[in-house]
């Protein structure tokens, strides 16, 4: 069966990896990007199920790439988790105005994030990310 | 100086004395103006229309007398300089007067041209340097927040690496380890999660400090938050191996609160008794009334640690105060939890105090406002002394489109909380704090001061913004319904708090009805949701 697939979006090589690990090792495929301009060029091209989105970037921060997926007609559609060390208290509100689904600060606790995740992929997708 | 120019008002109803004090202004060839008035009132105009370079005060005048003089002038322009005309025999008032931030006294009969002229360049002075003071204090304060929101940002990044790589570790993700290096491993997830603890309280107490902490009260049941506080820390308890009890009166009305501010201090406090209580010993979590403070709920945290000395208690509670005996073992913190407790109950309207002895424990208390409607109630639908002609009860229903509801339905719904606060005029319409939370349709109130026709603009606006908010319509519906909430006829002499309470209990008699008759999606589909009353 196919897996649903992830982009990562953070400009920190290390985290990308380790998140890499920890959603490969729960059975999603993954994609990455390391900057605001490439994020929107990857996700077109991928066509991710999901995208996992640190806000300070190079290139176009997470705000300005979560603009740029609302207003696109084939991006709009995906749902995003914010995961950033900014202060919740003056960014959480703002990213869900903006389009985003939920905010985590790093660093964020695997099993929450992953829950998230379970539960925002589109329904087809729900289920196969549960060890068989 | 400003401009080299020099504008004296002169507060001095003894005319005799203010000509001597302009002849004396004359002498010294200052080239100076002088305005002069003989009553406080005058006096205060004066500055307010135009404040001048300083003011001369005479403390006994028509229209105020001695102390009182000079604070309400301080009061009015606490920019300007105060130079105070003292007679002989209150120079105990003066100097008084000075460590309130009056800049100089003169002895009236005792002054020299030379004299009152220093006298008011040095207070012109010293005000300046006063005021450039305060201005960089602003400014460093302004600079620390933003130097510690930076760091903590900071911080976090290469903490979430170790964080990450860690539990990768520890969930053989990177194949097997063995148990000793899971008990290390274990000692670094644990050293992470302290770190950024103490990342998150650095940045509270600055915004404590700033007056930054924001506080969102509802109607909670006290004794569900000490349970979970209980459940958050057991085990921890278990791992100190100290017991961890609770202890609840059942009477306990719903209280006024923020239970995720309580839910910290709660936590907080707990910590601080584990911490702090050998092998063997308890933690007990209290909730009580007491019969001599019926509006506030009484919470304690117990331990059977080693107690705190008289000097320590009176500091404990201070930013970044330690306790000199912990810096040598492992309890050593910032400091800085306390101190946040103590702000979060403070902005409750509560107080936070310890009981302790060296030896025999500590117990820490604090109190939290019960719930009151009417309180609430009371400023929106009264006006002039009665009660308002018309009064409207809205209900606004968030039904989620899907069971179970999209992962971001409880985020939608504090969303659109939010978006109804804006909704309502704040003078004369209350959001009323939610009742409860479990289940998934989300049902909020508002009390609002106007009648069932006009109400209709009141609930356009409400469907029009809340459809409006982010993914709003993706998740659920929206259902917006009024009804008029009968007004107790006002009998002479009754009193308008007693009509206040009338009206707080037949609006909580129609939400209760409205939240019960619902029908409960949840219960068909298996989840059953216990009501919470």
């Amino acid at each position: 069966m196919d897996k649903a697939k992830i982009l990562i979006v953070d400009d920190d090589p290390d985290l990308r990896r380790a998140l890499k690990i920890r959603l490969r090792a729960n059975h999603y495929d993954t994609v990455q990007a390391s900057d605001g301009y490439s994020a929107i060029s990857v996700a077109q091209k991928e066509q991710p199920n999901l995208i996992i989105l640190d806000l300070g970037l190079p290139a176009g921060d997470g705000f300005v790439v979560l603009e740029r997926l609302q207003n696109s007609d084939t991006l709009s559609s995906i749902p995003v988790i914010v995961l950033s060390a900014r202060d919740p208290l003056s960014n959480e509100q703002k990213t869900l105005q903006a389009g985003a689904t939920a905010f985590f600060q790093k660093p964020a606790d695997n099993n929450e994030l992953l829950d998230v995740i379970r539960a925002t992929l589109p329904g087809t997708w729900r289920g196969t990310a549960l060890p068989s | 100086m400003n401009n080299g120019h020099t504008h004296i008002l002169l507060i001095e109803d003894n005319p005799g004395d203010a000509d001597l004090v302009r002849l004396r202004l004359v002498e010294g060839g200052s080239t100076v103006e002088v305005s002069s008035v003989n009553r406080l009132a005058d006096g205060l105009a004066s500055m307010a229309k135009e404040p001048p370079s300083v003011v001369l005060l005479d403390l006994n005048l028509p229209d105020s007398r001695g102390a009182d003089t000079f604070r309400k002038v301080l009061e009015e322009a606490p920019g300007v300089p105060v130079v105070i005309l003292s007679g002989q025999d209150d120079e105990v008032l003066a100097m008084k007067a000075l460590h309130q931030g009056v800049q100089d006294y003169l002895v009236k009969g005792d002054i020299t041209s030379r004299h009152l002229d220093r006298a008011m360049r040095y207070a012109i002075e010293r005000q300046g340097l006063t005021r450039s003071l305060e201005m960089s204090r602003q400014q460093q304060l302004e600079f620390k927040n933003q130097f510690l929101s930076h760091v903590s940002h900071e911080l976090r990044t290469p903490l979430t690496c170790i964080h990450q790589f860690v539990t990768i570790l520890l969930d053989g993700l990177a194949g097997d380890i063995n148990p000793e290096q899971r008990y290390h491993l274990g000692t670094v997830l644990n050293s992470v999660h302290q770190l950024r603890a103490m990342i998150r309280d650095l940045l509270e107490a600055t915004r404590a400090e700033s007056g930054k902490i924001r506080i969102e009260p509802r109607c909670i049941t006290i004794g569900d938050l000490i349970q979970q506080a209980v459940s958050m820390m057991a085990a921890a308890a278990k791992e100190k191996q100290v017991g961890l009890e609770v202890g609840l009166d059942t009477r306990i009305p719903f209280v006024y609160a923020d239970p995720d501010r309580v839910l910290q201090v709660l936590i907080n406090l707990i910590d601080n008794g584990l911490k702090f209580t050998p092998p063997g010993g308890s933690v007990m979590v209290r909730a009580c009334m007491v019969e001599a403070d019926p509006n506030m709920v009484y919470l304690s945290v117990a331990d059977t640690g080693r107690g705190i000395g008289p000097e320590a208690k009176a500091l404990i509670f201070e930013r970044l105060y330690q306790d000199p005996n912990s810096i040598d073992n492992s309890c050593a913190g910032l400091g800085l939890g306390l101190f946040i407790s103590k702000e979060l109950v403070e902005l409750h309207g509560g107080r936070i105090w310890v009981a302790s002895e060296v030896g025999n424990g500590s117990t820490f208390s604090f109190t939290l406002p019960l719930y009151s409607l009417a309180k609430l109630l009371s400023p929106v639908i009264t006006y002039e002394g009665r009660l308002r002609d018309a009064i409207v009860l809205v209900k606004v229903e968030l039904t989620p489109l899907s069971n179970p509801p999209r992962s971001n339905w409880k985020d939608v719904c504090r969303q659109s909380l939010h978006t109804l606060h804006r909704c309502v005029y704040l003078d004369k319409d209350l959001v009323l704090p939610v009742m409860r939370n479990a289940g998934s349709n989300e049902t909020f109130f508002v009390a609002a001061s106007t009648d069932l026709e006009r109400s209709e603009i009141m609930m356009k606006r409400i469907r029009e913004q809340l459809e409006a908010g982010a993914g709003f319509k993706a998740a659920g519906v929206l259902k917006v319904s009024a009804t008029a909430v009968l007004l107790p006829s006002a009998r002479d002499g009754q009193p308008l708090e007693e009509l206040v309470r009338a009206v707080a209990e037949r609006i909580t008699e129609t939400t209760m009805l409205a939240l019960a008759s619902k029908p409960d999606l949840e219960n068909a589909s298996g989840h059953r949701s216990a009501m919470k009353n």
